[in-house]
Protein backbone atom coordinates (compact mmCIF):
# COMPACT_ATOMS: atom_id res chain seq x y z
CA UNK A 1 0.00 0.00 0.00
CA UNK A 2 1.21 3.35 -0.91
CA UNK A 3 2.11 6.50 1.06
CA UNK A 4 -0.72 8.40 -0.48
CA UNK A 5 -3.36 5.45 -0.46
CA UNK A 6 -2.80 5.46 3.69
CA UNK A 7 -3.61 9.31 3.58
CA UNK A 8 -6.49 8.97 1.42
CA UNK A 9 -7.88 6.13 3.93
CA UNK A 10 -7.35 8.13 6.76
CA UNK A 11 -9.10 11.76 5.43
CA UNK A 12 -11.70 9.06 4.72
CA UNK A 13 -12.21 8.02 8.03
CA UNK A 14 -11.71 11.56 9.56
CA UNK A 15 -14.41 12.82 6.90
CA UNK A 16 -16.84 9.69 7.77
CA UNK A 17 -16.34 10.94 11.49
CA UNK A 18 -17.12 14.73 11.48
CA UNK A 19 -20.46 13.45 8.60
CA UNK A 20 -21.46 11.14 11.19
CA UNK A 21 -22.61 14.11 13.82
CA UNK A 22 -21.90 11.43 16.83
CA UNK A 23 -19.65 14.02 18.72
CA UNK A 24 -21.10 16.90 20.56
CA UNK A 25 -21.11 20.34 19.54
CA UNK A 26 -18.52 22.69 21.51
CA UNK A 27 -20.49 24.64 23.80
CA UNK A 28 -20.67 28.25 22.36
CA UNK A 29 -18.46 30.73 24.58
CA UNK A 30 -20.06 33.40 27.03
CA UNK A 31 -21.02 36.86 25.73
CA UNK A 32 -18.85 39.03 26.85
CA UNK A 33 -19.74 42.51 27.83
CA UNK A 34 -19.65 45.70 25.24
CA UNK A 35 -17.07 48.00 26.25
CA UNK A 36 -16.72 49.04 22.50
CA UNK A 37 -17.29 52.23 21.29
CA UNK A 38 -15.67 55.65 20.85
CA UNK A 39 -14.60 57.49 24.24
CA UNK A 40 -13.36 60.42 25.51
CA UNK A 41 -11.52 62.11 28.66
CA UNK A 42 -14.18 64.60 29.75
CA UNK A 43 -11.70 66.63 31.66
CA UNK A 44 -10.13 67.51 27.74
CA UNK A 45 -6.92 65.82 28.88
CA UNK A 46 -3.86 67.33 31.06
CA UNK A 47 -5.64 65.83 34.33
CA UNK A 48 -2.86 64.31 36.75
CA UNK A 49 -2.63 60.65 37.47
CA UNK A 50 -3.36 60.55 41.71
CA UNK A 51 -4.77 57.87 44.34
CA UNK A 52 -8.68 58.76 45.33
CA UNK A 53 -7.03 59.40 48.64
CA UNK A 54 -4.00 60.59 50.01
CA UNK A 55 -0.64 61.54 48.05
CA UNK A 56 1.06 59.07 45.62
CA UNK A 57 3.69 56.70 47.62
CA UNK A 58 6.85 58.16 45.71
CA UNK A 59 10.02 56.34 46.44
CA UNK A 60 13.20 58.56 47.24
CA UNK A 61 14.10 57.82 43.21
CA UNK A 62 10.37 58.61 42.50
CA UNK A 63 10.10 61.92 44.08
CA UNK A 64 13.59 63.16 42.57
CA UNK A 65 12.04 62.41 39.24
CA UNK A 66 8.53 64.12 40.00
CA UNK A 67 10.29 67.41 41.24
CA UNK A 68 12.77 67.39 38.27
CA UNK A 69 9.92 66.96 35.33
CA UNK A 70 9.53 70.03 33.56
CA UNK A 71 6.07 69.74 32.37
CA UNK A 72 4.70 72.03 29.32
CA UNK A 73 1.94 72.95 31.55
CA UNK A 74 3.64 74.89 34.19
CA UNK A 75 6.91 75.83 32.58
CA UNK A 76 8.78 77.66 30.12
CA UNK A 77 8.34 75.64 27.17
CA UNK A 78 11.59 76.51 25.87
CA UNK A 79 12.53 74.40 28.66
CA UNK A 80 10.33 71.29 28.94
CA UNK A 81 11.74 67.71 30.00
CA UNK A 82 7.85 66.28 28.40
CA UNK A 83 9.75 63.54 26.01
CA UNK A 84 6.35 63.16 24.36
CA UNK A 85 7.57 66.90 23.47
CA UNK A 86 11.10 67.17 23.39
CA UNK A 87 11.72 64.17 21.45
CA UNK A 88 8.10 63.06 19.86
CA UNK A 89 7.96 59.90 21.85
CA UNK A 90 5.27 57.91 21.96
CA UNK A 91 3.21 59.63 24.86
CA UNK A 92 3.00 56.26 26.48
CA UNK A 93 0.07 54.67 28.69
CA UNK A 94 -1.82 55.68 30.31
CA UNK A 95 -1.19 58.88 29.74
CA UNK A 96 -2.21 58.07 25.44
CA UNK A 97 -6.05 57.04 26.84
CA UNK A 98 -6.07 60.57 28.81
CA UNK A 99 -5.07 62.62 25.51
CA UNK A 100 -8.14 65.34 24.66
CA UNK A 101 -8.47 63.36 21.45
CA UNK A 102 -10.49 60.51 21.17
CA UNK A 103 -9.82 56.83 21.28
CA UNK A 104 -11.90 53.42 19.85
CA UNK A 105 -12.26 50.53 21.78
CA UNK A 106 -12.59 47.59 19.43
CA UNK A 107 -13.22 43.97 20.53
CA UNK A 108 -12.37 40.83 18.67
CA UNK A 109 -12.19 37.05 20.16
CA UNK A 110 -8.52 37.06 20.86
CA UNK A 111 -8.28 41.24 21.12
CA UNK A 112 -9.61 44.15 22.75
CA UNK A 113 -7.59 46.88 20.89
CA UNK A 114 -7.23 50.59 21.92
CA UNK A 115 -6.83 52.63 18.92
CA UNK A 116 -5.82 56.23 19.59
CA UNK A 117 -6.76 59.31 17.67
CA UNK A 118 -3.42 60.91 18.80
CA UNK A 119 -0.30 59.84 16.86
CA UNK A 120 -2.28 56.77 15.37
CA UNK A 121 -1.00 54.90 18.19
CA UNK A 122 -2.78 51.69 19.30
CA UNK A 123 -2.62 49.20 22.14
CA UNK A 124 -3.49 45.55 21.90
CA UNK A 125 -4.64 43.28 25.59
CA UNK A 126 -4.76 39.41 24.06
CA UNK A 127 -7.76 37.74 26.28
CA UNK A 128 -7.24 34.75 27.88
CA UNK A 129 -3.96 34.38 27.13
CA UNK A 130 -0.24 34.40 29.28
CA UNK A 131 2.40 36.98 29.01
CA UNK A 132 5.04 36.77 27.15
CA UNK A 133 8.09 36.63 29.68
CA UNK A 134 10.56 37.21 27.03
CA UNK A 135 9.35 40.05 25.23
CA UNK A 136 11.61 43.32 24.81
CA UNK A 137 9.89 46.55 26.64
CA UNK A 138 7.63 48.34 24.63
CA UNK A 139 6.20 51.51 24.75
CA UNK A 140 2.72 50.43 25.51
CA UNK A 141 3.76 47.18 27.59
CA UNK A 142 2.99 43.62 26.87
CA UNK A 143 -0.88 43.47 28.21
CA UNK A 144 -3.31 40.37 28.98
CA UNK A 145 -6.61 40.43 29.98
CA UNK A 146 -9.56 38.14 31.24
CA UNK A 147 -13.45 38.98 31.57
CA UNK A 148 -14.26 39.34 35.48
CA UNK A 149 -17.93 39.62 34.93
CA UNK A 150 -18.65 42.83 33.90
CA UNK A 151 -15.05 44.01 33.93
CA UNK A 152 -11.98 43.78 31.60
CA UNK A 153 -9.24 43.11 34.08
CA UNK A 154 -5.83 43.76 31.99
CA UNK A 155 -2.19 42.80 33.61
CA UNK A 156 0.50 44.60 32.16
CA UNK A 157 4.68 44.53 32.43
CA UNK A 158 7.52 45.48 29.96
CA UNK A 159 6.98 49.21 29.73
CA UNK A 160 10.11 50.99 28.32
CA UNK A 161 10.58 53.17 31.41
CA UNK A 162 11.58 56.61 29.23
CA UNK A 163 7.81 57.48 28.99
CA UNK A 164 5.80 59.44 31.55
CA UNK A 165 2.17 57.95 32.79
CA UNK A 166 0.96 61.44 32.77
CA UNK A 167 1.31 64.74 30.96
CA UNK A 168 2.90 66.41 34.58
CA UNK A 169 5.49 64.45 34.54
CA UNK A 170 4.74 61.09 36.72
CA UNK A 171 7.56 58.86 36.04
CA UNK A 172 7.81 54.85 36.12
CA UNK A 173 10.59 52.24 35.82
CA UNK A 174 10.52 49.60 33.71
CA UNK A 175 9.71 47.49 37.13
CA UNK A 176 5.93 49.05 36.39
CA UNK A 177 3.20 46.23 36.26
CA UNK A 178 -0.24 48.09 35.88
CA UNK A 179 -3.58 46.35 36.57
CA UNK A 180 -5.99 47.74 35.23
CA UNK A 181 -10.55 47.38 35.59
CA UNK A 182 -12.64 48.35 32.66
CA UNK A 183 -16.13 48.43 33.43
CA UNK A 184 -18.84 49.61 31.47
CA UNK A 185 -22.06 51.64 33.20
CA UNK A 186 -24.02 53.20 29.40
CA UNK A 187 -22.21 56.07 28.07
CA UNK A 188 -19.14 55.84 30.84
CA UNK A 189 -16.55 53.66 30.93
CA UNK A 190 -14.89 53.36 34.36
CA UNK A 191 -10.73 52.09 34.51
CA UNK A 192 -9.27 52.12 37.34
CA UNK A 193 -5.85 51.95 37.36
CA UNK A 194 -3.18 50.16 39.31
CA UNK A 195 0.38 51.43 39.78
CA UNK A 196 2.66 48.75 41.09
CA UNK A 197 6.38 49.55 40.48
CA UNK A 198 8.68 49.17 43.32
CA UNK A 199 11.21 51.61 41.92
CA UNK A 200 8.87 54.65 41.87
CA UNK A 201 6.84 54.33 44.54
CA UNK A 202 6.60 52.25 47.74
CA UNK A 203 3.65 50.42 47.26
CA UNK A 204 0.88 50.24 44.80
CA UNK A 205 -1.85 53.03 44.13
CA UNK A 206 -4.83 53.08 42.27
CA UNK A 207 -6.02 56.17 40.42
CA UNK A 208 -9.48 56.39 38.59
CA UNK A 209 -10.43 57.65 35.20
CA UNK A 210 -13.77 57.99 33.57
CA UNK A 211 -14.69 58.57 30.17
CA UNK A 212 -17.66 59.61 28.07
CA UNK A 213 -18.57 57.89 24.87
CA UNK A 214 -18.68 60.01 21.78
CA UNK A 215 -20.29 59.71 18.60
CA UNK A 216 -18.77 57.02 16.58
CA UNK A 217 -16.90 59.24 13.78
CA UNK A 218 -13.70 59.09 11.73
CA UNK A 219 -10.38 59.16 13.26
CA UNK A 220 -8.40 61.88 11.75
CA UNK A 221 -4.79 61.62 10.95
CA UNK A 222 -2.63 63.62 13.87
CA UNK A 223 0.97 62.24 13.62
CA UNK A 224 3.44 64.29 15.72
CA UNK A 225 6.96 64.12 14.11
CA UNK A 226 10.15 65.75 14.98
CA UNK A 227 9.69 68.49 12.33
CA UNK A 228 6.65 69.37 13.60
CA UNK A 229 8.29 70.01 16.80
CA UNK A 230 11.12 71.60 15.13
CA UNK A 231 9.12 73.46 13.49
CA UNK A 232 6.94 74.70 15.56
CA UNK A 233 10.16 75.85 17.72
CA UNK A 234 11.22 77.62 15.12
CA UNK A 235 7.88 79.46 14.19
CA UNK A 236 7.05 80.46 18.11
CA UNK A 237 10.19 80.45 19.88
CA UNK A 238 12.79 81.74 17.27
CA UNK A 239 14.54 79.02 18.41
CA UNK A 240 16.35 77.77 14.26
CA UNK A 241 16.22 73.75 13.83
CA UNK A 242 19.53 71.86 13.17
CA UNK A 243 17.95 70.00 10.30
CA UNK A 244 16.10 70.46 7.38
CA UNK A 245 12.25 70.18 8.69
CA UNK A 246 9.89 68.49 6.36
CA UNK A 247 6.24 68.79 5.76
CA UNK B 1 -27.25 92.22 40.87
CA UNK B 2 -24.55 93.44 37.69
CA UNK B 3 -21.49 92.81 40.27
CA UNK B 4 -22.88 89.83 41.32
CA UNK B 5 -23.18 88.16 38.07
CA UNK B 6 -19.78 89.67 36.96
CA UNK B 7 -18.46 87.79 40.25
CA UNK B 8 -20.30 84.86 39.00
CA UNK B 9 -18.53 85.43 35.09
CA UNK B 10 -14.94 86.30 36.72
CA UNK B 11 -15.28 82.91 39.03
CA UNK B 12 -16.38 80.81 35.60
CA UNK B 13 -13.64 82.68 33.66
CA UNK B 14 -10.88 82.19 36.70
CA UNK B 15 -12.18 78.35 36.98
CA UNK B 16 -11.47 77.97 33.02
CA UNK B 17 -8.46 79.56 33.12
CA UNK B 18 -7.14 77.10 35.58
CA UNK B 19 -8.21 74.44 34.06
CA UNK B 20 -6.34 71.76 32.08
CA UNK B 21 -5.62 72.82 28.54
CA UNK B 22 -7.24 70.93 25.84
CA UNK B 23 -4.56 72.25 23.35
CA UNK B 24 -2.02 68.72 24.10
CA UNK B 25 1.48 70.10 23.12
CA UNK B 26 1.71 72.69 25.63
CA UNK B 27 0.25 74.47 28.15
CA UNK B 28 -1.24 78.25 27.11
CA UNK B 29 0.51 79.71 29.83
CA UNK B 30 3.97 78.38 29.15
CA UNK B 31 3.88 80.70 26.33
CA UNK B 32 1.00 83.02 26.29
CA UNK B 33 -0.44 85.98 28.55
CA UNK B 34 -3.59 83.99 29.49
CA UNK B 35 -4.91 87.10 31.42
CA UNK B 36 -4.66 89.18 28.46
CA UNK B 37 -6.65 89.31 25.36
CA UNK B 38 -6.23 91.04 22.26
CA UNK B 39 -9.00 91.84 19.44
CA UNK B 40 -8.12 93.58 16.26
CA UNK B 41 -8.83 93.69 12.91
CA UNK B 42 -6.41 92.06 10.19
CA UNK B 43 -5.50 90.59 7.39
CA UNK B 44 -4.52 86.63 7.08
CA UNK B 45 -1.40 85.97 6.05
CA UNK B 46 -1.17 82.51 6.18
CA UNK B 47 -3.90 79.70 7.31
CA UNK B 48 -1.23 76.36 7.61
CA UNK B 49 -3.07 73.47 8.59
CA UNK B 50 -0.52 71.71 10.54
CA UNK B 51 0.81 69.72 13.49
CA UNK B 52 0.93 70.28 16.62
CA UNK B 53 -1.13 73.53 16.54
CA UNK B 54 -2.99 74.97 12.48
CA UNK B 55 -0.89 78.29 12.14
CA UNK B 56 -2.51 81.04 11.66
CA UNK B 57 -0.73 84.41 10.17
CA UNK B 58 -2.10 87.61 10.60
CA UNK B 59 -1.13 91.78 10.09
CA UNK B 60 -3.28 94.57 11.56
CA UNK B 61 -4.85 96.21 9.17
CA UNK B 62 -4.19 99.92 10.69
CA UNK B 63 -0.64 99.27 10.55
CA UNK B 64 0.45 96.50 8.43
CA UNK B 65 3.88 96.19 10.13
CA UNK B 66 2.03 94.94 13.41
CA UNK B 67 2.44 90.76 12.54
CA UNK B 68 2.01 87.97 14.75
CA UNK B 69 2.17 84.11 14.24
CA UNK B 70 -1.28 82.66 16.20
CA UNK B 71 -1.49 79.12 17.00
CA UNK B 72 -4.92 77.21 17.30
CA UNK B 73 -5.78 73.93 18.71
CA UNK B 74 -4.92 70.42 16.47
CA UNK B 75 -7.16 69.64 13.85
CA UNK B 76 -8.90 66.45 15.29
CA UNK B 77 -9.68 69.36 18.50
CA UNK B 78 -10.94 72.24 16.21
CA UNK B 79 -13.05 70.37 13.81
CA UNK B 80 -15.71 69.58 16.46
CA UNK B 81 -15.54 73.60 16.68
CA UNK B 82 -16.48 73.84 12.95
CA UNK B 83 -12.97 74.55 11.23
CA UNK B 84 -11.82 73.38 8.50
CA UNK B 85 -8.69 73.70 6.21
CA UNK B 86 -10.53 76.18 4.44
CA UNK B 87 -11.80 78.16 6.94
CA UNK B 88 -9.47 80.94 6.46
CA UNK B 89 -7.21 82.13 3.41
CA UNK B 90 -4.29 84.76 3.09
CA UNK B 91 -6.47 88.02 2.25
CA UNK B 92 -9.50 87.64 4.67
CA UNK B 93 -10.02 90.70 6.35
CA UNK B 94 -11.09 89.47 9.77
CA UNK B 95 -11.54 90.23 13.64
CA UNK B 96 -9.44 88.15 15.84
CA UNK B 97 -9.23 87.78 19.58
CA UNK B 98 -6.02 86.15 21.54
CA UNK B 99 -3.72 85.64 24.16
CA UNK B 100 -0.39 87.60 23.12
CA UNK B 101 3.23 85.93 23.23
CA UNK B 102 4.73 86.06 26.66
CA UNK B 103 8.19 87.93 26.60
CA UNK B 104 7.05 90.21 23.77
CA UNK B 105 7.39 87.40 21.64
CA UNK B 106 5.10 88.33 18.26
CA UNK B 107 3.15 84.67 18.72
CA UNK B 108 -0.35 84.27 20.25
CA UNK B 109 -3.28 82.03 20.86
CA UNK B 110 -5.81 82.43 18.66
CA UNK B 111 -9.53 82.57 21.01
CA UNK B 112 -12.01 83.44 18.66
CA UNK B 113 -12.46 84.91 14.57
CA UNK B 114 -15.30 86.70 13.42
CA UNK B 115 -15.82 86.53 9.34
CA UNK B 116 -16.68 89.26 7.13
CA UNK B 117 -20.37 87.50 7.32
CA UNK B 118 -20.56 88.00 11.49
CA UNK B 119 -19.68 83.79 11.66
CA UNK B 120 -17.62 83.21 14.79
CA UNK B 121 -15.30 80.64 14.75
CA UNK B 122 -13.92 79.53 18.65
CA UNK B 123 -10.52 78.10 18.96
Amino acid sequence: MSAHVVILAIAGLVAAGCAGGSASPAPAPAPRPDISGTWHNPLGGGNRLRPAEGDIPFTPWGAEQMKAARPTFTNDFRETTDPAVLYADPNGYPRIMMHPMKFKLVQTDDYVYQLFEYNQNWRQIAVDQAHAPDDPPTWYGNAVGKWDGDTLVVDTTGFKASTWLDSRGLPHTDQLRLIERFRRDGDTLAVEVTFDDPGAFTKPWTAQLTFERVEDGMMIETIFTISDELRFRERFLGIPSPIPIRR
Amino acid sequence: MRTHVSSILAGIVGVLLLSPSPRAHHGAASLYDVNKETTIKVTITEFTWTNPHVEVGIASVEDKSQRWLLELGSPPNIVNRGWTAKSLKPGDVVTVTFNPGLRGMRIGRLLKVVLPDGKELTA
